[in-house]
């Protein structure tokens, strides 16, 4: 068994417990890191193009949204999810309530709210809309009109 | 007249719905000021001076005459009886209590109006040439793909939350009404050598501080192609936009540091991945749908042997205000709110809805903004153009102003916005006063002043004949003097005139410069074009002497 050092762990959508790395750690030791299951958390600034090629690699990738006003995450999302068809699980960890819609559509499969959102009310906000205007990622069961 | 669907309507409601709990949120406390703040503004909604402003989207300028009055209800029923139009062609109030804010959302709904994107870092209105359609030599009327362009980009997933605004101009026009090349993206419609249509695209202009020309990242992008252009210059900007520094936030910013063609290059890069998505295909069927929609409601009428009236006080109106149009037996008819010590743009309750009913009655019920804040009839009748003149003569809605250097165009300034620095309407007044005369109007002819209260600009000084920016100078107002901008039929950032001037000496300041013109100009020749053939010295000498 190959060490991680300062793991960090998440739940993932099927309740199995996940070792995360750096997008760091990764980019430094992705050779070694391979094929051990793990999961890699994105920051906003990470550049997720040098990726690209690593995705099968990758069990889950965690997108952190804790930055309100920084929409980076959106894209990364739309890069992994519809152009580079990543498999994995995309979750948006720090998520925002009010930004849940946003994060869906552009192809995060997953999501952890903030602790401070506990028992919101989710639907208002991740899908409080009969149609979209544009095709994205995920048309989140909404009607396409344009 | 084009018209949201019932569907349209329904999504108005549900984002209405959802702004109330995010209120509710924010008023039991549940939601923090800075994420109150960011989701308000992406719903026009500023903390201002006084009170609460709400940014009311009027897309490319076009209200239907009921929707004017849905306006003019708000206006009362919300704010103290007034609005004010703005230089992207929108409506604010200024007096909103925070509280009412979703049953006044609630009933602009019912005519098919909002405040989505108004502000905050997202896609904003997207503004067009208030005289789209109505004008000879239009390469195509812009207005259907505005309308499928706002669609497109109405909360749009990836892009909602982009480093900063993004404005959007298109025009269809040869003549450049809407100053496509100093928004963050213009789209100019072009054809090629087959014929076919298409956009030039121009990326980063702007004004503000750091005022830039933006230049051409793409000369031709197929009109079924522009969705996909457009999702990849966003999606370089999302990505690789300056977030650190808040005075560098626009993507003016980052086109300069990457240079035009690096970012240009990138976004290539990028389109070449997704232009042949059949998903981002520009809908052409949808397109010819609004192209029915948007068709203009008048046919060509024969007034053979109609004889216009005769008044001296018409005549003068007329030749300001009335352009031809390119239907036969139209004209298109601008009318100015500017008043005296009014706010430039500011119209009361009661006009709003004499203008409907005037809309009514002699425009087919349509009636558009501008970005120089003032109000067009695009469908008049040439044999009822005198009897609307007497109508609007009967409500103080006559000024001959348009294209005279009294149509000043002016933000609210420090008396309204806690962002200035100086005040901007009384300046406005000040040089109206000075140029009272209708003689000496007509004879300085067409030149544009634009005054504004700080360097965010909005009141477009960069751009005008003569600009004014307010400034503070050891707690003294001041205003920088900018000469010859203009977009009309060349884009050029207005050029500083030297150092700043005192509030006392500021329309002093104006006067010489404006004789400066006078004394040098050649039979028709515009302000921009003495500027170019004297240059910058002779306007220097007379005001710093």
């Amino acid at each position: 068994m190959v060490e991680i050092e300062n793991p960090t762990t998440l739940i993932n959508k099927d309740y199995e417990s996940i070792e995360l790395v750096t997008f760091a750690e990764w980019i430094e030791g992705f050779e070694r890191l391979a094929n051990l299951g793990v999961g890699l958390i994105l920051e906003p600034g990470d550049d997720v193009y040098l990726i690209q090629n690593q995705l099968d690699l990758i069990d889950l990738i965690a997108l952190d949204f804790s930055n309100f006003d920084d929409g980076r995450g959106y894209t990364q999302a739309y890069l992994l999810s519809k152009r580079w068809k990543y498999v994995g699980e995309i979750i948006g960890i720090n998520a925002h309530l009010d930004q849940l819609q946003f994060m869906i559509r552009s192809g995060v499969t997953s999501y952890q709210l903030l602790e401070s959102y506990k028992g919101s009310n989710e639907e208002d906000y991740s899908n409080g809309f009969s149609l979209c205007y544009q095709a994205a990622a995920n048309n989140n069961g909404l009607n396409l009109q344009y | 007249m084009y018209k949201y669907s019932e569907k349209d309507t329904q999504f108005l409601v549900e984002r209405v719905d959802q702004f109330e709990k995010q209120l509710n949120r924010y008023l039991s406390g549940e939601l923090d000021e800075d994420k109150f703040r960011s989701l308000r503004l992406r719903n026009g909604l500023y903390m201002e001076l006084h009170a609460h402003m709400l940014r009311v989207a009027i897309p490319y300028g076009i209200l239907s005459s009921n929707q004017l009055r849905a306006l003019a209800d708000v206006a009362d029923k919300y704010d103290r009886g007034f609005g004010h139009f703005t230089t992207r062609q929108n409506i604010q109030f200024n007096w909103i209590q925070l509280p009412e804010i979703a049953n006044l959302l609630r009933d602009l709904t019912d005519v098919g109006l909002h405040a989505i994107q108004t502000s905050g870092k997202a896609t904003r209105n997207i503004t067009a040439d208030p005289l789209s359609g109505l004008t000879e030599g239009e390469i195509e009327d812009a207005r259907p793909y505005c309308e499928l362009i706002r669609r497109w980009f109405n909360l749009h997933p990836e892009f909602s939350w982009l480093p900063g605004k993004f404005k959007i101009a298109i025009n269809g026009a040869k003549l450049d009404e809407t100053a496509l090349r100093i928004h963050d993206l213009g789209l100019r419609l072009v054809k090629n050598k087959k014929g076919e249509l298409g956009f030039s695209v121009y990326v980063g202009g702007g004004l503000g501080a750091a005022a830039m020309i933006g230049p051409e990242t793409a000369s031709f992008v197929p009109i079924e192609d522009i969705l996909s252009y457009l999702e990849s210059a966003m999606r370089i900007y999302n990505l690789k936009g300056r977030r650190d520094h808040q005075k560098k936030l626009r993507i003016k910013f980052l086109v300069r540091e990457l240079g035009a063609a690096e970012f240009s290059r990138l976004v290539d890069e990028d389109w070449q991945q997704t232009k042949n998505d059949p998903e981002l295909k520009l809908n052409l069927k949808e397109l010819q749908s609004l192209k029915e929609d948007f068709e203009l409601p008048i046919d060509p009428i024969n007034l053979k042997g109609f004889r216009d009236e005769v008044d001296f006080n018409y005549s003068i109106w007329k030749k300001n205000n009335v352009r031809s149009h390119k239907v036969s037996g139209y004209s298109i008819v601008t009318i100015s709110l500017t008043k005296l010590g009014s706010a430039p743009g500011d119209a009361t309750s009661e006009q709003m809805r004499i203008l409907a009913k005037l809309g009514d009655q002699y425009s087919s019920s349509e009636i558009r903004t501008t970005k120089r804040q003032t109000i067009v009839f695009p469908f008049v009748r040439k044999d009822e153009v005198f009897d609307l003149w007497k109508s609007l003569e009967e409500n103080d809605l006559d000024s001959p102003h348009q294209g005279t250097l009294a149509q000043i165009v002016a933000c609210p300034g420090r008396d309204y916005c806690d962002l200035a620095k100086a005040v901007s309407i009384p300046i406005a007044t000040r040089v109206q006063e000075r140029f009272n005369e209708m003689n000496k109007l007509l004879d300085i002819g067409d030149l544009n002043i634009n005054i504004s209260g700080c360097e965010n600009s909005c009141a477009h000084h960069h751009i005008a004949d003569i600009g004014l920016l307010g400034m503070q100078k050891n707690g003294e107002e001041y205003y920088q003097i900018t000469l010859a901008g203009e977009t009309l039929h060349e884009t050029n950032i207005g050029k500083k005139l030297g150092p700043s001037v005192s509030s006392e000496t500021v329309v002093d300041a104006v006067e010489n410069i404006v004789n400066v013109f006078i004394d040098n100009r050649k039979s028709e020749e515009k302000f921009t074009d003495v500027f170019k053939r004297i240059g910058i010295e002779p306007f220097k000498e007379k005001v710093y002497g």
